[in-house]
């Protein structure tokens, strides 16, 4: 999952060496010009919760502008594509559901490019999002919020029966998550015969709401591992499956892209495995002390406050503009 | 080494079925009983168990219960052996919830600080016992978490501990306030009842454990916790102290091989593993399983062949 750090040929003139610290990105007309496709992460790069990041709508017609393709990737698996194109239009951003890749998106992708059965079944641990996207690709399932008010009962002799159907169990945040659906996935996993442990991601925090980081999928994810001995299968950042899915769909190379995020084992890490450019954001759940601490193996190419720090560009641009009228 | 070296499986071989159980219980003094599995499963005891710890005591062995179960405390477990027909005194259990409170207890836990419990009641009663102040519990088993906008959850900045343990009652509200403990109160530890994976909680099947709770806390704070349960032989040392001896006069008996067995052999003690639990004999001789413990048998009332050849005698 974890491939080696590649230097691509694109940026040679403007990349530090694999193991060096990240500088502050102090030209950013010069990042912008040298890739062709922008990957952003949502939360913590371009809202917080349900508030947008200041100066993110001018950040991205500024880049559109200039001609650049723009692709968000998120690890939140609670929304499908369809409703985080919605999230989008609320907050006054022209992106559409093509351009959006949820990993709640991937989870469904994936059993797709794998034929899952059609008489098989998906178990959900997770939010709405998950069940949408299977939905949508045909595939059954069971699970998800309606088993959030279900509660065991322990008194002798009692059974927990199982779907003996379910040939993958899907893991992603789940808010309503209880001891039922613990219980009821490690039963699939353990007892029927090549059932698969899926995770949309294993992010350990998020910021679910402005105001504070909130426990992540990671922490579902965890829970299924503690109970089965298991290692998921990730489809989410920082393995690759987005990202390849996302240079096929568009045909692009990955040494054309920058990639764009708060989180140093997700989002950059998911950049540098497939060598493309990284820019580490301080709007979301990394400190600048995170990122120069002597504990941090993960450097990006470059750091700033927030993506608005790009629109730096655009004034280079009108000022050389302005200059040469 | 322990008494049984001679008899012993041999290095690198699959544990030998146990047939001379004589030998075995004269080699050694005590017997530590796994309870899950081994005693009992769910609220059913396993056949056979009265006789055999009769017989035991009779043959002036000291017994020991040890189990990695945090839900209840040694006094309700006492209530349990007692509603089972089983003559075992609250001083003879270690469980897992009493192993938190005196960990606690042996580093000074400052009387101004408090724990956040996820777990359930014997937790609570262990923590209380030892004058321990603890918010959390059941008691939050209600609480929900809808995250709307502008939400923030408050955490206490008196939390110095965060106990986990076995929960049926887990929810959002538990993970994010032992998630915020933990990340935001300098040197809050992270205690870990057991990790075990499964349990048998009622006798019918197995039961996702203590393990899940804690991986769900692993997951949030990618922090290894402090485990006080098998297999560390934290209670090992606290028994073997408290009763004043040797862990080779020991033989630990489970159905566990990554706890019971493991905690037996941490400790150097003779290791006997029963198939009444979650282990089967396939899984023991799977090439896989790296711990073999000295013996295997079906289940601990085949330790009444040692009276049948005393009687004999």
């Amino acid at each position: 999952m974890h491939g080696p750090i590649s230097l691509c040929h694109d940026f040679e003139s403007l990349c530090t060496e694999a193991t060096a610290s990240a500088s502050l990105l102090t030209n950013p007309a010069k990042l912008i010009d040298s890739v062709e496709t922008f990957l952003f992460d949502c939360d913590g790069v371009i809202w917080r919760g349900d508030v947008l990041i200041d100066g993110v709508p001018e950040t991205v017609e500024m880049l559109r502008s200039k001609g650049k393709r723009l692709i968000f990737v998120t690890n939140n698996s609670t929304k499908s594509r369809k409703q985080y194109g919605k999230k989008f239009e609320m907050l006054g951003l022209d992106v559409t559901e093509e351009e959006i890749f949820s990993s709640s998106f991937a989870a469904a992708a994936y059993l797709m490019s794998i034929n899952f059965p059609s008489h098989k079944k998906v178990y959900v641990v997770g939010e709405s999002g998950i069940q949408l996207e299977l939905k949508q690709a045909g595939i059954n399932y069971l699970g998800g919020p309606e088993d959030g008010d279900k509660r065991i009962d322990l008194s002798p002799g009692q059974l927990m029966q199982h779907d003996p159907d379910v040939a993958a169990v899907v893991v992603g945040f789940d808010r309503y998550i209880n001891y039922y659906k613990l219980q009821y996935a490690t039963l699939c996993i353990r007892e029927n015969p090549g059932c698969m442990f899926i995770a949309t991601n294993c992010d350990s925090v998020a910021h679910f709401t402005e105001c504070q980081e909130w426990a992540g999928g990671g922490c579902m994810v965890g829970a299924i591992k503690g109970s089965t001995q298991r290692e998921p299968l990730v489809v989410g950042k920082p393995s690759t499956f987005m990202m390849d899915h996302v240079t096929s769909k568009f045909n692009i190379k990955t040494s054309q892209i920058c990639m764009v995020g708060d989180r140093l084992d997700t989002d950059i890490l998911f950049g540098q495995n497939e060598g493309c450019a990284t820019l580490l954001v301080l709007s979301g759940v990394t400190t600048l002390e995170t990122l120069q601490s002597a504990d941090n193996k993960i450097q990006p190419h470059y750091y700033t406050p927030t993506i608005s720090e790009l629109l730096a560009a655009k004034d280079l641009a009108n000022g050389l503009h302005s200059s040469l009228l | 080494m322990n008494c049984c070296a001679q008899v012993g499986a041999e290095a690198g071989g699959s544990a030998p079925f146990l047939t001379d159980h004589t030998t075995l219980i004269d080699s050694v003094e005590t017997f530590i009983f796994d309870c899950d599995g081994v005693i009992w499963k769910g609220d059913s005891l396993i056949d056979g168990v009265p006789e055999t710890l009769d017989m035991l005591r009779s043959m002036g062995k000291r017994l020991v219960f040890v189990t990695n179960n945090s839900t209840k405390s040694r006094k309700q477990y006492g209530k349990k052996f007692e509603s089972l027909g089983l003559s075992v005194s609250a001083e003879e259990i270690f469980a897992s919830s009493f192993a938190a409170a005196a960990y606690l207890k042996s580093m000074k836990f400052p009387t101004d600080k408090k724990v956040y419990i996820i777990g359930e009641a014997g937790i609570q009663l262990e923590l209380k016992q030892a004058g321990i102040n603890y918010i959390g519990g059941p008691e939050d088993g209600d609480k929900r978490i809808d995250l709307t906008p502008g939400q923030l959850m408050e955490h206490d900045h008196d939390v110095g501990a965060v106990v986990v343990g076995f929960d049926r009652y887990l929810n959002y509200y538990k993970l994010q306030y032992a998630t915020l403990c933990i990340r935001e109160n300098p040197g809050c530890m992270f205690i870990a009842t057991n990790c075990d994976a499964v349990i048998h909680l009622t006798d019918a099947q197995e039961w996702a454990g203590g393990g899940s709770m804690v991986g769900a806390i692993k997951g949030s704070t990618k922090k290894e916790p402090l485990v006080v349960g098998k297999p560390s032989t934290f209670m090992m040392d606290c028994l073997a102290s408290e009763f004043n001896i040797k862990t080779s006069q020991i033989c630990m008996v489970g159905d566990r091989l990554d706890t019971d067995i493991l905690f037996g052999q941490n400790g150097g003690c003779a290791t006997l593993l029963v198939l009444s639990g979650v282990t089967t004999l396939e899984t023991l001789q799977s090439s896989e399983n790296k711990i073999q413990p000295d013996f295997y048998t079906n289940k601990i009332s085949d330790l009444l062949a040692a009276k049948k050849v005393t009687t004999n005698a």
